[in-house]
C-alpha cells in the first residue's frame, strides 16, 4: 500500500515539474484534487481498507493530499506571478478594431431633438398619408380653388384630385376630424414641392407641424410655448420676432424669426443681410377650417405652426447643400 | 414689388422718421421689406464727366483710350463701348467705386498695356436699366463734375416688398402708403382729380357692351382725342425705372403709373384702331389666334375672356393688350380701359396662357371695383398733362350690380380672447380708421364697421382681429408666462419607427434618406407605380414602389466614392397603384411604411487579431432575425427559403407572421444590379413596418432563469446533401423529447471523403429540466432515442466521435 502512495507521490512530482501554464496546473488540480481526483478516490476506498489498517491508511492518505496540496499551492503562484510579468510584455499600443455602431440621418436626430420639447410640453404625435387628397392639402386647409395662395406652394399631382402633399397641415384636418377638443399634437412628416433642384431647394422635405385646439388657446400662449421651444432648441440667449404673415388656414398668421446665428444679428448672406433667420410659420387656426372638422368656431380656438427640419439642420450644421441630405454618403452619414 | 420712397412721400408725410423705422415697421406690419436699395449709398462716387477724347486702343480692336475730365482733372480711361464719343456727358465711376451691378469695385488697372483710371458705365452697370450695349449718355445739360446722386435725382430708396397674396391692396404705393399711415398714425394724402374735361361727349366718340357681366363686373372708360405720343418726362420715367419698369411712351407710362399708384391696372387702346370704336367684353366660344402686344401668336382657347371691338378680339381681358389696337407713335386718339375682372376667371385664363403680367397678377388676386372711374380719371388727367390732348367729357361706367361694402361686427371681448391681452378700444379704431374702415356704430362691446372693397381678404370678424394684432404690433402680444398640460394620454404614433431605428444603428446601420421620386423603370421593379403627371424629370416620374432602387442608387454613390463596406437602412413610405385607371379615391393607392437594410462588402475586415469576412446571405439572415427578436417579435415569425430567383433576388427569404407576408429578402442578382451600374454583391431585406404594426406584439413574459445545469450532448450524422437542414431541426425538434430543448448546428463539412452527394452536419443538443437536476442516464435515452430516428428517417450515418 505504501508503495503505492510513493507511486502516486512521484507520478505527482513528474507532472508538476513539467507545469508551465495556468492550463497546465489546472490539469493537476482535476488530476489530484478534484472530487473525482486521486485524492477523493483513495479517501473512497477507505470504507473497503480493514479496520485494522484504516487508521494508518487514512494518515497515509492526508499526508499525500497535504504534499500534493502544499506544493500545487506553491507552483500556482508561481504561475500567476510569471504570468503576470509576461502580461507586462504585451504591447498595449496595438490599435483596437473598429466596433460597429451606426448612425441616424442627421435629419432624423433634428425631428427627435424636436420632438422631445414638443412631447415635453404636452404634445402627442400623430401621422398622415403623404399621397394627399386635395380636400385635405387645400380646400379643408382654406385654400379656395382658383386662388393664387395655391401658387405659394408648387404642386406635383397625381390626378385631378390627388396630389403628394405640399405640407403636413392636411394631418391637422385629420387629427380633428378623429379627435374632439382638446387637441394638443404635432405632426411630422414628408412633403413635396415641384420645385428646381439645387443646393438650397429640394423636391422633397420634411416638416413637423403643431396644433392645439381648446377652449382658451390664444395667440400669447402660441407665442410662449414657440418661444419655448426656440430656446430649448437653438439656445436661451436667442432674441426672436414675430412677423405677420399669411397662411389661408390660420388667421392671424405669423412667421417666427430668430436672429442669425452666423452673424448674430449683424446681417451677412445666410440671412440676406437682415440679420434674422426666419424658422417657422404659426398662427391662430382660421375659424373656416374648424367649419371643416365641425369644430365649433365659437366655443374653441387653436393655433398651429409649422417649421421644415431641412432647414432647420442647414442653418445649424453649417451645411450648405441640401442635396448632401438625399445622397447618404457614408462619409457624410458617419459624422453626426 | 419694388417701392419707391420719393414716392411713397408723395402720399405721406414721413419727416422724421429714419428709414430704418420704416423698413422695420413695414416688416412688422406684414409688409416684409427683403431688399433695400439705397441709391444715396450706392450712387455716392458717381460723377457726371464728359469725353475729351477718344482713340483707338493699340492693343485691342475693340476698346477705346478716352480722355475724361471729371469737373477737377482729365484722366486716362480704356474703354470698350462701342458708342462712346467726344463731348458725350456720361457716368464716371472713379476708382474706388463700386459697381452696382455685380457688387465689384473700380480699381487702377492696366488694360492690354494702357493705365485705366475709372470706368465710363452703361445703364446694366449702374442697374438703371436693361441695356448693356453702350455707356449710358446723359442729356447735354448736365453739370459736369456734379454728383449723380444730385443731378440724375437717385436719390431714392427703393424697398423690395414681399406683398402676401391676401393683401392686393398693398400692391401700389397708395397701398402701401395706407399700411404706413395706420402704422405712424399719420393721415394718408389721395391725390384729388382736377380734370379739365372738352364739351364733347364721350358717349358719341365710343361705346362699351360688357356681354358677362359675371366675369367682367364693372367696365369704365375714357377717351382723349388729339395726344401726342412720345417720350415720357422725365419725372414719370424715373418713377417706373425706380420700380423696375421700362419707360414706352407717355400713354403706356401713365397707365403703368396708375397701376402703381393705385393698384388699379389700365389698359390704352389706339380708339382709330378700333372697329366702330366700340368695345365689347365677351367669351370666345371657339378656339382662337391672337398675336398680343408682346408679337407672339398665341393660341387663346374657347371661354377665354376677351375684350373685342364690333368685329375682333383686341385685348385678353384682365392679361394683356393685343398688337392690332395697341399705342403707336401715330395713335391720336385714345380709350383708357378701366375694368374689375373676376379674380378666379383672370386666374384660370392666366394659368391655362402660362402667362402672368402685372395687370393680371393684380386682377387674380382682386382689385377695388370700386376705384376704376377714378383711375380711368387719374390717368385722363395725366395724360392731358403730359400728351395733350382733349379729354371727352363724361365716363363711360358699365356697372349694373353694384359691388356694396361688407360689414363685420367686432366683438372687443373675442378680440381680447384670441389675442390673450386687452387692447384699448380706442387704439382699435383709430387702426382701423387709418385703415380705411368705416366705423358707425360703436357700443360697449362691439362695433360696427364697413369693409373698403379694396380689402377683398377682410371678410369676417377674425379678419379684422388681425388687422388690429398686426398694425398694434405682434411684438405688443405679451407671452404667457406658463402653460396647462392635461393628464390625458399623449400618443405617439411614430414611438414603433423610433424603435426600429434604435435597433438598427445599435446593430452598426447608418440611416439614408433617399428621395421617393425614383424612374418608372425603377419602380416597375417592385411593384405598380403611381405615376406624377407633372414631374421634374423622367428620373423623378414615379413615385417609389418599395425602397429598393432609393437604396441601390446611394449604394451605387457610395460604391463611386470608394465607400465600399456598407450596412445602411432606411424607414420609408412607399406607394403602389391597385388600379390601372387614374387615382381617384383613397382605395386606389396603397401607401405603407417600409424598412430596408442593405449589406454590401465585408462584415469585417482584416484586421491585425481578426480575420476578413464579407457579408453572405446568412449575415442578413442574423440581422434579420436580430431585429425581430429585439421587437419580441421573432418567435411569432417563419421563414420561407427559395433558392430559385425571382425578378429581384438569386436566391432569397421570406417571413411571415400570422401567414403574412411581413418582409422579404436576399442577395440581388446581377442582372438587376447592373441596372444600377453596381458590380460588388448585394444582400438586403425590406420589411413591411405597417403589417407588422398591426401585430399587437404581446408584452414580453418574465421566465425565471434556470436554476439546474444543463446537460450538453453532441453528435454528427452524415446525410444527403439535398436534405435541407431546416427539415432535419423540425425532425428532432418534433420528437415530443421532454429534456431536450434546444439544437444547434455547430458544423458542416463536406468532402471526398464523405461522399460527393453527402454532408456531414454535426449538432449540439440541450438538455434541462426547469425543476431538477438531470441524470445521465435520462439523458441517454433521449439522446439514443434521437440517434435511432434520424438514422432511420433519413438514411444517415452517425459518425463515431
Amino acid at each position: 500500500m505504501q508503495e503505492n502512495f510513493n507511486q502516486i507521490q512521484k507520478e505527482f512530482d513528474k507532472d508538476i515539474s513539467q507545469v508551465s501554464s495556468l492550463n497546465d496546473i489546472e490539469q493537476i488540480r482535476i488530476k489530484y484534487l478534484s472530487r473525482n481526483g486521486i485524492i477523493s478516490n483513495l479517501f473512497d476506498k477507505l470504507r473497503e481498507i480493514p479496520k485494522e489498517n484504516k487508521r494508518e491508511f487514512g494518515k497515509s492518505v492526508n499526508e499525500l493530499r497535504d504534499y500534493i496540496t502544499n506544493i500545487y499551492e506553491i507552483k500556482k503562484k508561481e504561475i500567476l506571478s510569471k504570468s503576470s510579468q509576461e502580461s507586462s510584455k504585451i504591447d498595449l499600443t496595438l490599435p483596437a478594431n473598429q466596433i460597429k455602431i451606426g448612425s441616424k440621418h442627421i435629419l432624423t436626430q433634428t425631428l427627435e431633438e424636436i420632438k422631445e420639447i414638443f412631447k415635453s410640453l404636452g404634445f402627442s404625435v400623430f401621422e398622415g398619408p403623404e399621397l394627399e387628397s386635395d380636400y385635405y392639402n387645400f380646400e379643408a386647409l382654406n385654400f379656395p380653388d382658383d386662388h393664387p395662395a395655391r401658387d405659394m406652394q408648387d404642386t406635383f399631382f397625381i390626378s385631378k384630385k390627388f396630389l403628394l402633399r405640399t405640407h403636413t397641415s392636411p394631418v391637422q384636418i385629420r387629427v380633428m376630424e378623429k379627435n374632439k377638443p382638446p387637441v394638443r399634437a404635432i405632426m411630422p412628416g414628408r412633403v413635396y414641392r415641384n420645385e428646381a433642384i439645387n443646393a438650397r431647394s429640394y423636391c422633397t422635405f420634411q416638416q413637423v407641424e403643431g396644433l392645439y385646439v381648446d377652449k382658451d388657446v390664444n395667440f400669447s400662449e402660441l407665442k410662449g410655448t414657440l418661444v419655448s421651444f426656440a430656446k430649448q432648441f437653438y439656445g436661451n440667449d436667442l432674441k426672436y420676432r414675430f412677423r405677420p404673415s399669411f397662411f389661408p388656414f390660420t388667421e392671424p398668421s405669423a412667421e417666427m424669426d430668430i436672429t442669425c446665428f452666423l452673424c448674430k444679428g449683424k446681417g451677412c448672406k445666410v440671412c440676406k443681410n437682415s440679420g434674422w433667420l426666419e424658422i417657422l410659420g404659426c398662427g391662430m387656426v382660421d375659424p373656416n377650417v374648424f367649419k371643416y372638422v365641425n369644430y365649433d368656431p365659437e366655443e374653441y380656438l387653436g393655433y398651429a405652426f409649422g417649421m421644415g427640419i431641412e432647414r432647420i439642420a442647414l442653418l445649424k450644421y453649417g451645411i450648405n447643400d441640401i442635396r448632401i441630405f438625399f445622397e447618404n454618403d457614408i462619409r457624410f452619414l458617419r459624422q453626426f | 414689388m419694388k417701392v419707391s420712397l420719393n414716392w411713397l412721400k408723395e402720399y405721406i408725410n414721413l419727416d422724421g422718421i429714419s428709414l430704418n423705422e420704416i423698413v422695420d415697421k413695414l416688416t412688422m406690419a406684414g409688409l416684409e421689406v427683403e431688399e433695400i436699395i439705397n441709391q444715396n449709398d450706392i450712387y455716392k462716387d458717381f460723377l457726371v464727366a464728359e469725353v475729351k477724347e477718344v482713340i483707338k486702343h493699340p492693343n485691342a480692336e475693340k476698346l477705346s483710350i478716352c480722355k475724361i475730365f471729371d469737373g477737377k482733372n482729365i484722366l486716362q480711361v480704356v474703354c470698350g463701348a462701342p458708342n462712346v464719343a467726344v463731348n458725350q456727358k456720361v457716368v464716371f465711376a472713379p476708382i474706388g467705386a463700386i459697381i452696382p451691378n455685380g457688387n465689384y469695385e473700380i480699381k487702377k488697372a492696366k488694360i492690354r498695356g494702357i493705365e485705366s483710371f475709372g470706368m465710363i458705365c452703361s445703364e446694366d452697370e449702374l442697374l438703371l436699366g436693361n441695356d448693356s450695349s453702350g455707356i449710358l449718355v446723359l442729356s447735354d445739360d448736365l453739370i459736369v463734375g456734379s454728383k449723380v446722386t444730385e443731378s440724375l435725382n437717385l436719390n431714392d430708396v427703393i424697398l423690395e416688398i414681399s406683398i402676401t397674396p391676401n393683401r392686393p391692396d398693398a400692391l401700389s404705393h397708395i397701398g402701401v402708403a395706407r399700411d404706413l399711415s395706420a402704422i405712424f398714425n399719420r393721415e394718408l394724402k389721395i391725390p384729388s382729380i382736377s380734370l379739365v374735361e372738352d364739351e364733347k361727349s364721350i358717349f358719341d366718340y365710343a361705346s362699351v357692351e360688357v356681354e358677362d357681366i359675371n366675369n367682367c363686373p364693372r367696365y369704365s372708360a375714357k377717351v382723349i382725342l388729339n395726344v401726342e405720343v412720345k417720350e415720357s418726362p422725365s419725372w414719370l420715367q424715373q418713377k417706373l425705372k425706380a420700380v423696375g419698369l421700362r419707360p414706352i411712351n407717355n400713354i403706356v407710362d401713365v397707365t403703368n403709373f396708375v397701376l402703381y399708384e393705385i393698384g388699379q391696372p389700365l389698359h390704352a387702346f389706339d380708339l382709330d384702331l378700333l372697329n366702330d370704336k366700340k368695345i365689347v367684353v365677351r367669351i370666345i366660344s371657339k378656339n382662337t389666334e391672337f398675336v398680343t402686344l408682346d408679337s407672339k401668336k398665341r393660341e387663346l382657347p374657347a371661354g377665354t375672356l376677351m375684350i373685342c371691338d364690333s368685329q375682333r378680339e383686341v385685348a385678353i381681358a384682365g392679361i394683356m393688350g393685343g398688337e392690332n389696337s395697341e399705342i403707336n407713335f401715330n395713335t391720336k386718339n385714345i380709350l383708357i380701359e378701366s375694368a374689375y375682372f373676376n379674380p378666379s376667371k383672370i386666374r384660370r385664363t392666366s394659368k391655362l396662357l402660362q402667362l402672368q403680367t402685372d395687370s393680371s397678377y393684380r386682377f387674380e388676386r382682386g382689385t377695388d371695383p370700386n376705384i376704376t372711374k377714378f383711375a380711368a380719371e387719374r390717368a385722363a388727367q395725366l395724360i392731358a398733362e403730359i400728351a395733350g390732348g382733349k379729354v371727352l367729357k363724361g365716363t363711360i361706367d358699365v356697372y349694373p350690380k353694384k359691388i356694396s361694402p361688407k360689414e363685420i361686427i367686432l366683438r372687443f371681448s373675442k378680440l381680447n380672447k384670441v389675442l390673450g391681452f386687452e387692447i384699448e378700444k380706442e387704439k382699435v379704431l383709430i387702426i382701423l380708421k387709418n385703415l380705411g374702415f368705416d366705423i358707425y356704430e360703436v357700443q360697449p362691446d362691439e362695433v360696427k364697421v364697413s369693409v373698403p372693397t379694396f380689402r377683398p381678404d377682410v371678410e369676417r370678424e377674425i379678419d379684422l382681429i388681425e388687422e388690429v394684432a398686426r398694425i398694434n404690433g405682434y411684438d405688443n402680444i405679451p407671452i404667457v408666462p406658463k402653460i396647462s398640460v392635461t393628464l390625458e394620454k399623449k400618443e405617439d404614433h411614430q414611438k414603433f419607427e423610433d424603435k426600429i431605428r434604435d435597433i438598427c444603428i445599435g446593430l452598426g446601420f447608418y440611416e439614408m434618406i433617399n428621395n421617393p421620386l425614383v424612374s418608372e423603370k425603377e419602380a416597375l421593379l417592385t411593384g405598380n407605380p403611381i405615376k406624377i403627371a407633372n414631374p421634374i424629370s423622367v428620373d423623378m416620374s414615379s413615385l417609389r414602389t418599395s425602397l429598393f432602387a432609393g437604396a441601390l442608387n446611394s449604394v451605387k454613390r457610395n460604391l463611386n466614392l470608394g465607400n465600399k463596406d456598407l450596412m445602411l437602412f432606411e424607414i420609408g413610405n412607399v406607394f403602389n397603384s391597385r388600379v390601372q385607371s387614374e387615382i381617384n379615391d383613397f382605395n386606389d393607392f396603397q401607401e405603407k411604411q417600409n424598412l430596408i437594410i442593405v449589406l454590401v462588402g465585408k462584415e469585417q475586415n482584416k484586421t491585425w487579431n481578426y480575420s476578413e469576412k464579407s457579408f453572405d446571405f446568412f449575415s442578413l439572415k442574423s440581422y434579420v432575425n436580430a431585429i425581430l427578436s429585439k421587437i419580441s417579435l421573432e418567435k411569432f415569425t417563419k421563414d420561407s427559403y427559395n433558392s430559385n430567383e425571382n425578378e429581384i433576388f438569386i436566391y432569397y427569404f421570406q417571413k411571415t407572421l400570422n401567414d403574412k407576408i411581413i418582409g422579404s429578402g436576399g442577395k440581388v442578382k446581377k442582372q438587376v444590379l447592373e441596372l444600377f451600374d453596381i458590380s460588388s454583391d448585394v444582400y438586403l431585406f425590406e420589411f413591411d413596418l405597417s403589417e407588422i404594426k398591426k401585430f399587437d406584439i404581446p408584452v414580453v413574459k418574465y421566465i425565471e432563469p434556470l436554476k439546474y445545469p444543463k446537460i450538453i450532448r453532441d453528435f454528427a450524422f452524415i446525410f444527403d446533401k439535398n436534405i435541407f437542414y431546416e427539415e432535419i431541426e423540425n425532425f428532432i425538434l418534433t420528437q415530443k423529447l421532454k429534456l431536450l430543448k434546444k439544437v444547434e448546428l455547430f458544423d458542416v463539412f463536406e468532402s471526398d471523403f464523405i461522399g460527393e452527394s453527402k454532408r456531414s452536419l454535426a449538432f449540439r443538443l440541450e438538455f434541462y429540466d426547469e425543476t431538477r437536476t438531470l441524470t445521465e442516464e435520462e439523458v441517454e435515452v433521449e439522446f439514443n432515442y434521437l440517434i435511432e430516428k434520424i438514422t432511420n428517417n433519413f438514411n444517415a450515418k452517425l459518425r463515431s466521435s
